[in-house]
Formats: structure tokens, C-alpha cells, sequence
């Protein structure tokens, strides 16, 4: 090819030229798993309520659909846009997470016990959701401005800070799946920030007395206690509270080493498993793809954490490694959490798999963090 | 960028630990312990639903009716599901079913059952008593009103005792027969011929195997078998005869409470029974028992009073069938058995006569003991024809002696008692395998029983007297009335010992004879017919010119023979003598066709109330035959 070296060059660093294909594989790949374990958990129940089993499918494809176009968008303005702007999408998410909170903008779930979302028309959006992105942008636009080799204690407590206003909203909510991912996230940058492990552990110590302080005074609500005290005592737990968990362990446990196969899982099917279509998505992959269907499922999301670490590592400055690297930690922590607690080894919080749990917020925000570490990757050499 | 790699290998680091514990986690859910999660997984959504056979019916020997089934909307309370506002859910069961509330309290309290099993509380009661149930299932948890069939009696009381009960099954049945596919809320025969019977009339539960959800809604229904009803029961028993034989006890009871006993209380007859069993086959053609009881009672479920009724009142509760689940001492009715074994064992001839003395004294016996005739009279020698006619105590004590001086030599080894084993051969002191349930075995006393009863006996040791009371029906002896009714049949029939039997033939639903009772006479007894001949024409005489002469005066005993003999057995002095008459009728004397066995607790002598009701008995055998005249005397005997 006959071409001037200096615009060769350019024209090698178009970000175009640079777009992580496997990334966006594994998230169409993972979206799409999701839609076939979906078909499964909701086909049955819409068939007997007389609707098109294909109901909760399309709605989730669109708003997967709707994910692809704001992973383009996402992908096509330049990250560094947002730490200019960062403190202005910080401020925004709080005043959205404080209107929700207010009767008549905000809206209840019908049993009155947790108010997180607007309702606009019939798409809910939860504005918990986004904060986590906007404050990932807010920290580490701050963490790059940090000048010494590792964030001294005034950094620290600052960043403690911009996370705790969020996290104590969120929490309110109540909403403690989210306050774990929020926790999770400030955990995740702050180790890529190089925080001193003296720190980290000054902070988790915090971070466990104030959970204490939180139980002694009965800020939270009764299930969540419950919940808690089911997952740490459960030989004790009270039936109904159980239930959630036994039904989930059947469901996986029954599926075995390969499963009972595609629509054939007898709780999938028989809507055994509470809530399986949103929190307990993963019973359907255990139980109709047994062992290895799970673990394949596992190994995606382990591909999808490879790649957004490695955007991290490869970023052409701080401000994207650590945009990056608190990605994917939201993407880890969410993961861990919801398997977790399909599987018996976390409590029952309430948090969504990524990709895959049905309900419009959680994709699009997944779908928006792709974009984002996109972003970045399209633009390691501009 | 160089610091932010290494620190990002931590971050990784973390990553892959979140991973290793997901993965083992999974390992050991979907690979380890797979088993007892998809154990878990079936028994979430595979029920099997069982539908419940009707139960075969009941037919007499005729093809009347006697049990039947009919349609109940019953209540049942599981225990176990009534929540901390149990006191309340029952009030208010009470109330709508129109039940006391302690009744209901004390079903649920009945050890018998598992607060696991649904309890019948109300039967019959009107649908919109299980509308409102239905409408308001947060009021009445643990409460249903199911459609059912319980049994129901068209001839009310009559042989109660007989056709039995059902009832809910109960822990222990629960347990037995769980593995047979009873169900821990199907409904088992408790007692009579429901009991024996049970594996016939049940039938065979119907079952589909049904997938359901999480709410319970059926999702798919697989393979459904219909229920088989169970096997109808045709009785031997007639309850034309049964309803007269049930009328003649309970009129000769009344009857026998205006006489009045050798110190002038008048006779409590509180209690008595009737038997008739054809001769020769040991079918039961008639079995009353006195007091009675309503069978419907079982399906309503027992009151507190009617519990005490028939099961713990002072006298032997009501449910108990006097003919065969309590034992009596058999008098004088005891001496053409015993005669016949010392005829056996040489110690008498039926071509023999001997001293009928007032009084009898075991030879060489120093210690006093005298046993007594009903008389003092000598009334001199005589032959056992006479012996039984007159019902001489002291021919047969001497009998008695010569079996205790035999037993003292010991012929038979291990302290045997030859009297004992000769009325082994009878079938005394064994069930006599009647289809009923709880049948007793009553009692032959001998050496080996009175060590086990020093109580009684002196250091447990055997005495003449054993024997002697023994050979006349007294003393510790004790049967029931079937049993003397079985060997009384042997006598009729020329030595067969028949087992009696109540049911005749099992029918299946489709008609066909699904099987036979047999009859079982292949046991006989050592005597030669001349012997039983001899017997025969001895009883005869017992009611032509004997102790029951008065009884039958006027009979048309040319057209119907009757050969019986009344018994007056003593029992302790708090309680009046037992009246007895074992007998034989039928057009033929030589072939009686029937032998009616008549028995009253406290009913005096043999001769003044269990005759007449025996001979009230025999007119409703024989209709066509009349008999116009009535008891005309009381015959005094012992």
C-alpha cells in the first residue's frame, strides 16, 4: 500500500481499528445464554397465565438491544470526556438517587417495603444502578490526580468520602446488594490506586463495625435481618425464609454433572425457584446444564473479567486503568454475589448477575461499563 | 504504568479466588451431593393421589342387606396443622357442624392417632357447612370437608356385634400395615367381620401420579388407575333368625328380672347370648349378644357416654360379643362332654348305674370337703341317661375322683391331666377359629395351670377337686358359648368338630364367587356314633321329662325334636348363677339340623330363662311349626 508513513501511522491508531472483538463476544455471547435460560424460567408461568411465553424474551432482547446502541454510544465518545465532566455525573447521580426517595417521583415496589426506582411510562430505571458507574468515574478521576506513589490518608478519607454519600443513599433504599457492589468497587480501585495494606485493613475494620452498628440499630428492615441471620445460622432459619435458598440448592444441586437438559428442569419448570427469572437466573444454567454448563457459564464471565483487567493494564493513562479496574470490579462483585448466593455460599441480597438477570437498569448499565472499557481500549494509542 | 500492572495482579488475584470458591462450591452441589438434591427435586413436584375404593357390602344367607355404604360430607381436623389458634378453629368447627366441642377435643386427643393424621370429627353434615369452610380457609387451618362413604346399617342395631365397625386406622394398624398401601387416613375394619374380612371389602385404593407446581396446581396428570371396589361378603347368618334369636334374649332377660334368686334379690340378667349354628356345617346361622349397640355410633364417631357404654361400664362393656369374647363357667351343660370322656377312660359305662347320693366325698379324703347334689335327697342309682336327665352332681364327682387318681399315676407324663386333654378334643381352651375377631380361649384348669396359681391352689398343688368340679362344669372351667355350641354340634353330627364360620362366600364386584368359605369338619371327635346316639336320646329326655321339661311343655317335640341340657353355673357370691341351655332341634332326631346354644349372665337357672329363650329361638327356626303353649313351670336345678 502506497501511503505517507505519518498518516499510516494515524490511520493505525484510528480507535476503530482497536475495538476489543472478544470482549464484545463475550457480551453478546453472555446476553444471549441469557435469553435461553430466561425463555426457560418464564415460559411455563406466561403459558398458564394465558400470555405469549415469549413475553419476558423479547422485552429483555430489546432492552439488550437497546444495551448494543448504548455500548456504541459509550464506546464512541473519548472516556477522557468523562473525567472532565466527572463531577457534574457524580452530582447528577446523587440528586437522582435523592428524588427517588421522595413519594410521588420515586416508586414503591408493590409491597410497600423498598422505594429504588422511577417509573417512566412502564420501563423502570434505577438510578442505583448508574450511580456505581458515576462514581467509578468520580474516583478515578480523583485517583489520578494523585501525584505521590500511593494515596496518603487525606486522599483516602476524601475518597471515602465522595463513596460514602451514595452508599448511605442506596443503603436507605434499602438496597443491600448495591451497598455491597458500591463497597466492592471503592475496594477494587483502591487496591489498583496502591493503597497500603495497613490501610485496606483499617478500612475493612471500619467497614465491619459500622455493619455491626447498622444491626445494633435496626437501620435495616426486618427480612434483610432475617436474610442475614438465615444465611449465618441456617440450620435455624425459619421455614419461609429458608425456602428461597433450599429451592435454589435443589434446583442447582439436582442438575448433577450434566444436567436434565434444555426445559427440562422440573423446579425451572415448576416455578419452584423464587424470583428465578431475575436474582436466581443461574438455578436455570445448574439445573438443565448440570456441572459443566455452570462452570462454562463461570468460565464467560472469567474471559469477560480477563479482558476488562487487561483494558485496565493497557490503558494509555491512570484515569482509564482505574475506570477500567472499577469495572470490572463491579462486574466481579457482582457476579461473586449473585452465584454466591444461588449456590448457599453468600446471603440473599438481592443483586442482579450481569448479562443475564432479566430487568432493563442492570443490562443497560452492564451493556454502558462495556462501552466505557471499549472506550478505552479503542483509544490505548490516541 | 509499571506499579498499577502489579497492583492489578492483586485485583486479578482476588478475582480468581472469588472464582475457585464458586467452582468448588459447585462441585460439590452438582457432583458430591447430586443424589440427595434430585431426591429432593422429585419429591418437590411428583405427587401421588390416591382415590379411596368402596367398600365391599355385607349380605345375609338370604341376600338381605345388613351393611351398606352411603354418602357423608365429613369434617376432619388434622391436629398437627391447627396452628396456636387451635381452641378457636375447633369452636368454630363445633358450631357450624353442631358437635360439642369436648367431643371433637377428645377425638383429637385419642393417643390411638398421630397429630399427623386427619381426624373425622362430623360426619354428614350439609354442604354449605364445607362452602363456608372452603370460602374461609384462613379461619380453619388444618379443617377439610370431604365427600366419603361411610357404612351405614339398614337393620340398625341387629348383630352388631357380628358385622363390627370401622373406624380411621390407627397408629399401630398404621404402622403394620403401611407396606400393604394403607394410607395414614383410609379407613380400616376394626372389629367383627369388617376386621377379618378387611382384605376383601377394602378393595384397592384408585392412584394417578400427578406433576404439580410450586402452588400446587397439576401442571400434568399421568396414568390414572381407577379404584377397585372391594369384595361383597355373603353371611351364613339368616337376620330373620338373627332379628327373632336377638328379640327372644332380650325378652327372656326381662323376663328373668322378675324372678328372683335363693336369697330373694331379683335376677339382674344384666347380660346374655344366643347362638345358632347349623350342625353340620358350622355355619352361623344366628349370634346375639346382650346388651347391643347401634354400629352407626362408630361412623358418627363415640360420645364420651357411648364410649363408656361399650367399653368401660362395670358389667363387661357393651361392644364385647358375649358368644365369643368372654369366657363362662358351663354348669351342668359341661356333663354329656365330660360323661363321655369317663365313658372314654373306663371309668364309666353307658350300660352302667350309679349312686346319685345328696352328698360327695372324694375317697380317703380326710379334710372335710363335701361336694353337694342340688338336692339332699338320695335319689339312688342310676344310669347317665338318668344322670343327665335329673343333672346328678355326685355320679359325676365320682368321675371326677377316678380322673385325679388316674392323673396321680401319672400315665400321660409332664403332670398331664387326662380330663384336660379329653376336652382338648372338644376344643375347649382353643379360639374355635370363628371369622371374628378377639375371640377368647376360655380355660381348662389342670396340674400345670394350678402351679401357675397358688392364689388358688395350696403351694400350687392339684387336688381332686380340680378334677371333680371340672367333670360338672364348676370350679375354673370356663368357656364360651361358641365353644360349647361346637362341641354340642359334634354331638349332633355324629362327631365332627366344625369350625364355625360366619361368612359364607366372597363375592366381587362383577357377581362371580371370588371365594368360598369351606367348611372345616375334618377334626372329629373319639366317640363312636353309638355313644353320640346315646347322648342324644339323654338330652331328649332332658326336655321331654327332665330339668327343662317345664320350659318346653306343650312343644311339638313330635315334629321338631329338641335334646338340650341346662346348666346353673355358680360364680363368686357377689354375682347370681349363670343360666344355660345347649341344645339340638330338627325334624329328624337322629339328624338334628341346628344346636342353639343360649347363655344369660345372672339369669338364675337353666331351666327358668335360658330354655324358654331357647325354645322362642327354635319357633323362629321353624316357622311353619306351631307352638302355641308357653312355659308352663320353673324347673329348679344346678
Amino acid at each position: 500500500m502506497d501511503v505517507v508513513a505519518g498518516r499510516a501511522f494515524a490511520d493505525e491508531r484510528r480507535p476503530i481499528r482497536h475495538v476489543d472483538w472478544l470482549l464484545l463476544t463475550i457480551t453478546l455471547g453472555l446476553s444471549v445464554v441469557g435469553l435461553f435460560l430466561l425463555y426457560s424460567a418464564t415460559n411455563q408461568t406466561l403459558r398458564q397465565d394465558g400470555l405469549d411465553p415469549f413475553t419476558r424474551v423479547s422485552k429483555q432482547a430489546f432492552t439488550i438491544g437497546l444495551g448494543l446502541v448504548v455500548l456504541i454510544v459509550m464506546s464512541s465518545v473519548d472516556y477522557r470526556f468523562f473525567k472532565v465532566y466527572a463531577g457534574f455525573i457524580y452530582l447528577g447521580s446523587l440528586l437522582a438517587l435523592v428524588l427517588v426517595r421522595i413519594p410521588g417521583i420515586g416508586a414503591t415496589d408493590t409491597t410497600g417495603t423498598a422505594q429504588r426506582w422511577f417509573a417512566f411510562g412502564g420501563v423502570q430505571i434505577t438510578p442505583s444502578e448508574f450511580c456505581k458507574l458515576a462514581l467509578i468515574v468520580m474516583l478515578a478521576a480523583v485517583l489520578s490526580e494523585i501525584r505521590t506513589p500511593e494515596p496518603t490518608l487525606a486522599d483516602l478519607v476524601k475518597m471515602l468520602g465522595l463513596a460514602a454519600v451514595p452508599l448511605v443513599l442506596v443503603f436507605l433504599q434499602p438496597d443491600i446488594g448495591t451497598s455491597i457492589g458500591i463497597a466492592a468497587i471503592v475496594v477494587g480501585m483502591l487496591i489498583v490506586a496502591g493503597t497500603r495494606l495497613k490501610h485496606l485493613l483499617i478500612l475493612s475494620a471500619v467497614g465491619v463495625v459500622l455493619i455491626g452498628l447498622v444491626f445494633q440499630t435496626g437501620a435495616i428492615e426486618d427480612y434483610q435481618r432475617a436474610r442475614l441471620v438465615a444465611f449465618l445460622d441456617q440450620p435455624n432459619a425459619s421455614a419461609d425464609v429458608r425456602y428461597n435458598l433450599d429451592q435454589s440448592l435443589i434446583a442447582v444441586g439436582s442438575g448433577g454433572l450434566t444436567g436434565k437438559g434444555y426445559l427440562n428442569g422440573t423446579q425451572t419448570n415448576l416455578d419452584y425457584v423464587p424470583e428465578q427469572h431475575t436474582d436466581f437466573i443461574f438455578t436455570v444454567a445448574g439445573e438443565e446444564f448440570g456441572f459443566l454448563g455452570a462452570i462454562a457459564l463461570l468460565a464467560l464471565f472469567a474471559l469477560l473479567l480477563w479482558r476488562s483487567i487487561r483494558i485496565a493494564w493497557m490503558a494509555k493513562d491512570p484515569f482509564g486503568t482505574y475506570v477500567a479496574a472499577g469495572i470490572a470490579s463491579m462486574f466481579a462483585i457482582q457476579m461473586f454475589v449473585n452465584i454466591g448466593m444461588v449456590i448457599g455460599i453468600m446471603p440473599i441480597t438481592g443483586i442482579p448477575l450481569p448479562f443475564l438477570s432479566y430487568g432493563g437498569t442492570s443490562i443497560l448499565v452492564s451493556f454502558a461499563g462495556i462501552g466505557m472499557l471499549e472506550s478505552i481500549h479503542m483509544r490505548r494509542f490516541t | 504504568m509499571e506499579k498499577a500492572s502489579s497492583r492489578l495482579r492483586v485485583l486479578a488475584l482476588l478475582v480468581a479466588l472469588m472464582f475457585i470458591a464458586l467452582s468448588t462450591r459447585l462441585w460439590f452441589l452438582q457432583v458430591l451431593a447430586t443424589q440427595r438434591f434430585n431426591k429432593e427435586a422429585i419429591n418437590n413436584s411428583a405427587r401421588l393421589v390416591y382415590s379411596d375404593p368402596l367398600r365391599g357390602q355385607i349380605y345375609d344367607a338370604q341376600g338381605r342387606t345388613l351393611v351398606v355404604n352411603q354418602e357423608s360430607l365429613e369434617v376432619r381436623i388434622t391436629p398437627d396443622q391447627l396452628g396456636d389458634k387451635g381452641e378457636a378453629v375447633v369452636g368454630r368447627v363445633a358450631e357450624l357442624a353442631d358437635v360439642p366441642i369436648r367431643d371433637i377435643v377428645s377425638k383429637l386427643q385419642d393417643q390411638r392417632f398421630l397429630p399427623s393424621q386427619a381426624i373425622p370429627v362430623a360426619e354428614f353434615v350439609p354442604k354449605e357447612v364445607g362452602f363456608f369452610i372452603a370460602e374461609h380457609r384462613d379461619q380453619f387451618p388444618g379443617v377439610e370437608v370431604v365427600p366419603t362413604a361411610v357404612r351405614s346399617y339398614p337393620f340398625g342395631r341387629l348383630a352388631a356385634h357380628v358385622l363390627g365397625w370401622t373406624g380411621l386406622i390407627d397408629a399401630a394398624q398404621y404402622a403394620d400395615l403401611q407396606k400393604q398401601g394403607y394410607g395414614p387416613n383410609d379407613i380400616v375394619g376394626k372389629s367383627g367381620l369388617e376386621a377379618v374380612y378387611e382384605q376383601y371389602l377394602r378393595g384397592e385404593r384408585g392412584k394417578q401420579k400427578l406433576i404439580v407446581n410450586a402452588d400446587g396446581e397439576t401442571i400434568q396428570a399421568l396414568g390414572k388407575i381407577e379404584p377397585t371396589p372391594g369384595d361383597d361378603l355373603q353371611l351364613s347368618l339368616d337376620a330373620r333368625v338373627q332379628r327373632l334369636a336377638e328379640k327372644a334374649l332380650a325378652e327372656g332377660m326381662v323376663r328373668a328380672r322378675s324372678y328372683h334368686d335363693a336369697i330373694g334379690n331379683s335376677l339382674r340378667a344384666n347380660a346374655g347370648a344366643v347362638v345358632v349354628l347349623d350342625a353340620n356345617t358350622g355355619g352361623v346361622v344366628a349370634m346375639a349378644s346382650n346388651p347391643g349397640f347401634d354400629p352407626s355410633w362408630y361412623v358418627h364417631g363415640l360420645t364420651p357416654q357411648q364410649n363408656k357404654y361399650l367399653n368401660t361400664n362395670v358389667n363387661v362393656g357393651a361392644s364385647n360379643n358375649r358368644a365369643t369374647q368372654l369366657s363362662y363357667t358351663p354348669g351342668s351343660t359341661f356333663k354329656p362332654i365330660t360323661g363321655l370322656a369317663a365313658v372314654k377312660e373306663g371309668f364309666a359305662s353307658l350300660s352302667g348305674s350309679y349312686p346319685c347320693e345328696g352328698e360327695y366325698t372324694h375317697p380317703n379324703d380326710t379334710s372335710g370337703t363335701k361336694f353337694y347334689n342340688w338336692t339332699s335327697v338320695n335319689l339312688g342309682y342310676m344310669s347317665i341317661a338318668r344322670a343327665l336327665e335329673v343333672s346328678c352332681d355326685t355320679v359325676f364327682d365320682a368321675f371326677g375322683s377316678d380322673f385325679y387318681f388316674k392323673w396321680a399315676q401319672n400315665p400321660l407324663g409332664d403332670n398331664g391331666d387326662l380330663l384336660e386333654r379329653d376336652l382338648h378334643e372338644w376344643g375347649f381352651e382353643s379360639p374355635t377359629g370363628v371369622d371374628l375377631s378377639s375371640e377368647t380361649q376360655g380355660l381348662v384348669p389342670d396340674p400345670g395351670w394350678a402351679a401357675t396359681r397358688p392364689d388358688l391352689f395350696d403351694n400350687g398343688a392339684w387336688i381332686p377337686g380340680g378334677d371333680i368340679l371340672t367333670m360338672i362344669g364348676s370350679g375354673y372351667v370356663q368357656v364360651t358359648p361358641l365353644q360349647l355350641a361346637q362341641a354340642y354340634a359334634a354331638i349332633a353330627n355324629g362327631g365332627h368338630l366344625c369350625r364355625p364360620h360366619i361368612a359364607d362366600q366372597i363375592v366381587a364386584p362383577d357377581g362371580s364367587v371370588a371365594k368360598r368359605i369351606e367348611d372345616h369338619c375334618d377334626h372329629t371327635i373319639p366317640y363312636t356314633p353309638q355313644q353320640l346316639s346315646y347322648i342324644r336320646s339323654a338330652l331328649r329326655s332332658v326336655v321331654a321329662s327332665g330339668t327343662a321339661q317345664c320350659a318346653f311343655a306343650g312343644f311339638p317335640t313330635s315334629q321338631i325334636a329338641v335334646a338340650g341340657k341346662t346348666g346353673t353355673a355358680e360364680r363368686d357370691s357377689s354375682k347370681q348363677d349363670t343360666s344355660w341351655f345347649a341344645s339340638m332341634v330338627g325334624p329328624d332326631p337322629e339328624h338334628p339340623a341346628y344346636v342353639i346354644v343360649t347363655m344369660v349372665e345372672q339369669g338364675g337357672f337353666g331351666g327358668q330363662t335360658a330354655a324358654p329363650i331357647t325354645r322362642q329361638v327354635i319357633d323362629a327356626l321353624y316357622p311353619n311349626v306351631t307352638d302355641a303353649s308357653r312355659p308352663s313351670c320353673i324347673t329348679e336345678d344346678r
